[in-house]
């Protein structure tokens, strides 16, 4: 299917998708105007307006097979309300009340803007609308590929006409790129870079098992060498420095440029990799966060401890025992490591934690979880570490007839929109007076 | 060839409900802060330039337009801001930015004053109604009233919750730093420390009445002065029903609670009216056809004996208990009911079951002039419009 949804600036339309072009078209549009136009001419525009935003890609046949002058709509009802009056009061006397401040000043209900609900059913729509895609397009696009579930099987029709209590997912890697920023040349040209390595590597792998206990002592030889460099860098200076770049990492002030940002990862990463490579533990890269964090704490105190004990005798031989329990109790990750952690951090004989304020650990162990969760990774599609895309925030928002988890990029159809006293659930770009010229062109009487 | 005109702007003929923005510009000149006016003399100068040079210009007037407001009044739309939202912001006739609060944080769009960005569950709320209902075994009726979430989104965010879990004991990658970026974006309802402040700030209103297509014209009905014409009495004449008879509203009106909760608990016994096709339910009080029914009669104590909230709230609880313990009793009997209905087979050798149904030929799949095409079989004269061009294909419902 051609794609005719452009977002031009020379004969504007408003469309279903987050673009800066579409934004601009969005911000100069106004209402048509009416006092020197035919009624027809009217309702004319109103319905190509509004049908270059709603389910362009449907046919105009197929739509108006699916429009429904019928439109849903609710009253909230207070229980109070319902219990203090049976309905009589409202009808007693002439048939509207004995009382004349029976208050009935409800807001209208704006029942032509919901023209276009029949078309919110979609499944391609449903997805935009839940901020998986980026355009209804876009969407459309997902499904086609078979990047979306409906009730955990595949679906490849865009036209599915969801049910209530339908559960659609879209693949998270492919949220990821419709909602991320885009990768800038060098970053493309990094994972080109690293999509040719992983190509060139499998062969040196199959190597690896043959020469691996060459690699072995080599790595001995490493560990010898980071066992000198231990000895030169102060640990001290190595938490001070980690704790740094960790605060530059978690400051999300914007005039800390992203490629600055990206080198303190970076630094951080590798920084984190060697205290973790010159401890006991042979963990560089553990995938739980925990027992990663655990490991970092303890290599670190492990190493202040011992230069404390150098320094002076040892003070009493309780604190040694807590400390040596904190550091059993690190070997298993879990909640039980932190707290161990923060009990040596209260005890006042603890000098090795009297620098480093719970605030400092939060922030060194926020980081970590960003780096875990948002890496640093050239192979995806999407500029990493992710960040939203430009002029997503204006275009944010969730309808209420969804139910949307973003973090496993899957959403509950619950029911279908409805117009309230006030307000409709419809999103739709146009002013209440297009609404009603579209509704009023679909009602066939021209 | 016609002479050129230098001075003219070239208008927009063809949309003119789109007005440029170089002409909202220039109208309200006087009270616009210099950014503005001195990208409109940038404007114009290039436009002097590019008369007396030969070179195609690099962009359009309206990708220079466009451009510029990025630049200067778009500018703010970039870069969403954390726990608040970030929308375009309705003009005024002026051409200026109007300056109503929570229309700017509430409007998606400048245009529809008609939709609001509504909020969305925080994690913590969610989380919370997952293990509500997951491991404290509260029930979704209970959960949904104690913290003011509509008992469709309550079942959702259950399912939803669990799948997350499960995708994360599996190890599957999730899209946490995406997530995070929405929920900054978007408007979201807390997780409050005090939980009955759930109900003075409920997310949503739990007890909408769908309006029913019976209640659409206009009746004019007239009723003496003297008579209690109630709800019951409304949903009867909307439905062409007889009135009821003055005993049974007289008995009616003395225990209304036991009124609704005999519709509520038996809904296959409401009364029907009309012949054929045109038989169909009577419609029924808005107290029984709001989703949490029970809250009425909550409320009806509550107003009576103000002084015992500790009775009442067992009477509530008591009242949940019997609307529940119904429901599954009907349900289980559907259940039975589908069961009989179907024969399965597994043979030793298969690991497939076969489960058949038998065929029902009967007024409601046949229709009543035994020509309806949707019921099964082939049927004299009855054509099969299966192969027929144009047929839709795209299936109408995914089960699990």
């Amino acid at each position: 299917m051609r794609n005719r949804a452009t977002t031009p600036l020379s004969k504007p339309k408003v469309r279903q998708s987050w673009s800066k072009y579409n934004l601009f078209n969005l911000q100069r549009m106004r209402n048509p105007p009416t006092a020197t136009r035919t009624f027809f001419q009217q309702k004319w525009t109103a319905k190509s307006m509004a049908r270059a935003y709603h389910g362009e890609q449907v046919r105009e046949s197929q739509w108006a097979r699916m429009f429904s002058r019928r439109i849903r709509s609710v009253v909230p009802m207070q229980a109070a309300n319902l219990a203090a009056d049976d309905g009589s009061n409202m009808s007693a006397g002439r048939g509207s009340g004995l009382d004349s401040d029976i208050n009935l000043s409800a807001p209208l209900t704006p029942f032509t803007q919901m023209t276009f609900a029949p078309l919110e059913r979609r499944l391609d729509v449903a997805i935009f609308r839940s901020m998986f895609a980026s355009s209804a397009r876009q969407a459309r696009q997902f499904v086609v590929h078979g990047a979306v579930t409906v009730n955990g099987k595949k679906m490849r029709y865009p036209g599915y006409l969801l049910n209530p209590g339908d559960l659609f997912q879209v693949e998270p890697d492919r949220v990821m790129y419709a909602t991320g920023a885009p990768k800038d040349k060098k970053e493309r040209r990094e994972g080109r870079v690293a999509r040719k390595q992983a190509a060139e590597q499998p062969e040196p792998e199959a190597a690896k098992e043959e020469g691996a206990a060459e690699e072995g002592a080599e790595k001995e030889a490493e560990s010898e060498e980071q066992s000198k460099e231990e000895e030169k860098i102060n640990p001290r200076e190595t938490l001070k420095k980690l704790l740094e770049q960790a605060k530059t990492i978690m400051d999300d002030s914007k005039d800390v440029l992203a490629a600055k940002r990206k080198q303190e990862l970076r630094g951080f990463q590798k920084a984190v990799k060697r205290v973790l490579s010159r401890g006991d533990s042979s963990t560089v890269l553990k995938d739980n966060l925990e027992s990663q964090f655990s490991d970092l704490i303890t290599a670190l105190k492990a190493k202040r401890q011992e230069k404390k004990g150098s320094k002076k005798v040892k003070r009493s031989r309780s604190s040694e025992e807590d400390s040596a329990a904190a550091t059993t109790s690190d070997a298993q990750p879990g909640e039980a490591l932190t707290e161990a952690f923060r009990q040596a951090a209260e005890n006042p004989d603890d000098v090795d934690t009297s620098e480093l304020s719970n605030e400092e650990f939060d922030v060194l162990k926020r980081a970590l979880v960003q780096m875990r969760d948002n890496p640093i990774d050239n192979t995806k599609p999407y500029a990493t570490p992710w960040r939203p895309r430009d002029y997503m925030g204006a275009f944010a928002h969730i309808p209420r007839y969804l139910e949307v988890n973003h973090s496993i990029c899957a959403a509950v159809y619950l029911r279908h929109p409805v117009a309230r006293p006030g307000y409709s659930e419809v999103p739709t770009p146009f002013s209440q007076a297009v609404g009603t010229a579209a509704f009023a062109w679909y009602l066939r009487r021209r | 060839m016609p002479p050129r005109l230098q001075g003219q702007l070239a208008t927009n003929p063809l949309l003119p409900y789109i007005s440029s923005s170089s002409t909202t510009t220039s109208s309200s000149l006087s009270n616009l802060p210099t950014q503005y006016s001195s990208q409109l003399i940038s404007c114009s100068s290039r436009r002097t330039n590019r008369s007396f040079s030969s070179a195609p210009s690099s962009q359009t007037k309206h990708r220079n337009e466009m451009f510029a407001w990025l630049n200067t009044g778009g500018s703010r739309l970039k870069d969403h801001k954390p726990g608040r939202t970030n929308y375009l912001w309705p003009k005024t006739e002026a051409g200026l930015e109007s300056m109503n609060r929570d229309l700017k944080s509430s409007h998606p769009f400048p245009l529809n004053k008609d939709y609001i960005s509504q909020p969305i569950l925080s994690e913590e709320l969610r989380n919370e109604i997952h293990t509500r209902v997951v491991f404290k075994k509260q029930s979704i009726r209970s959960v949904s009233v104690d913290l003011g979430v509509d008992m469709r989104r309550v079942g959702a965010v259950v399912r939803l919750v669990t799948m997350e879990k499960r995708m994360k004991q599996q190890g599957k990658s999730l899209a946490l730093p995406y997530a995070r970026a929405v929920h900054e974006m978007v408007p979201t309802t807390p997780l409050y420390y005090d939980v009955s402040e759930h109900r003075q700030h409920p997310h949503e209103s739990i007890n909408d009445l769908p309006v029913h297509r019976l209640t659409d014209p206009q009746i004019f009905y007239p009723v003496s002065e003297s008579r209690q014409f109630n709800r019951v009495d409304a949903g009867r004449v909307f439905s062409a029903a007889p009135a009821l008879e003055r005993r049974e509203a007289a008995e009616n009106a003395t225990n209304p609670a036991e009124v609704i909760s005999r519709i509520t608990q038996n809904p296959s016994r409401i009364e029907r009216v009309g012949k054929g096709e045109n038989e169909q339910e009577v419609l029924q009080p808005a107290d029984a056809r709001i989703p949490h029914p029970h809250l009425i009669q909550y409320e009806r104590l509550a107003q009576s004996r103000s002084t015992e909230p500790k009775k009442n709230r067992e009477a509530y609880k008591q009242a949940i208990m019997q609307e529940e313990t119904a429901e599954k009793e009907r349900k289980r009997l559907a259940k039975e009911r589908q069961e009989q209905q179907l024969t399965k087979v597994q043979p030793d050798s298969s690991r497939f079951e076969f489960r058949f149904k038998d065929v029902v030929v009967s007024k409601e799949t046949t229709g009543p002039d035994g020509r309806g095409h949707k019921a099964p079989g082939r049927r004299y004269g009855v054509p099969s419009y299966e192969r027929k061009k144009g047929q839709v294909k795209i299936p109408t419902q995914v089960q699990v």
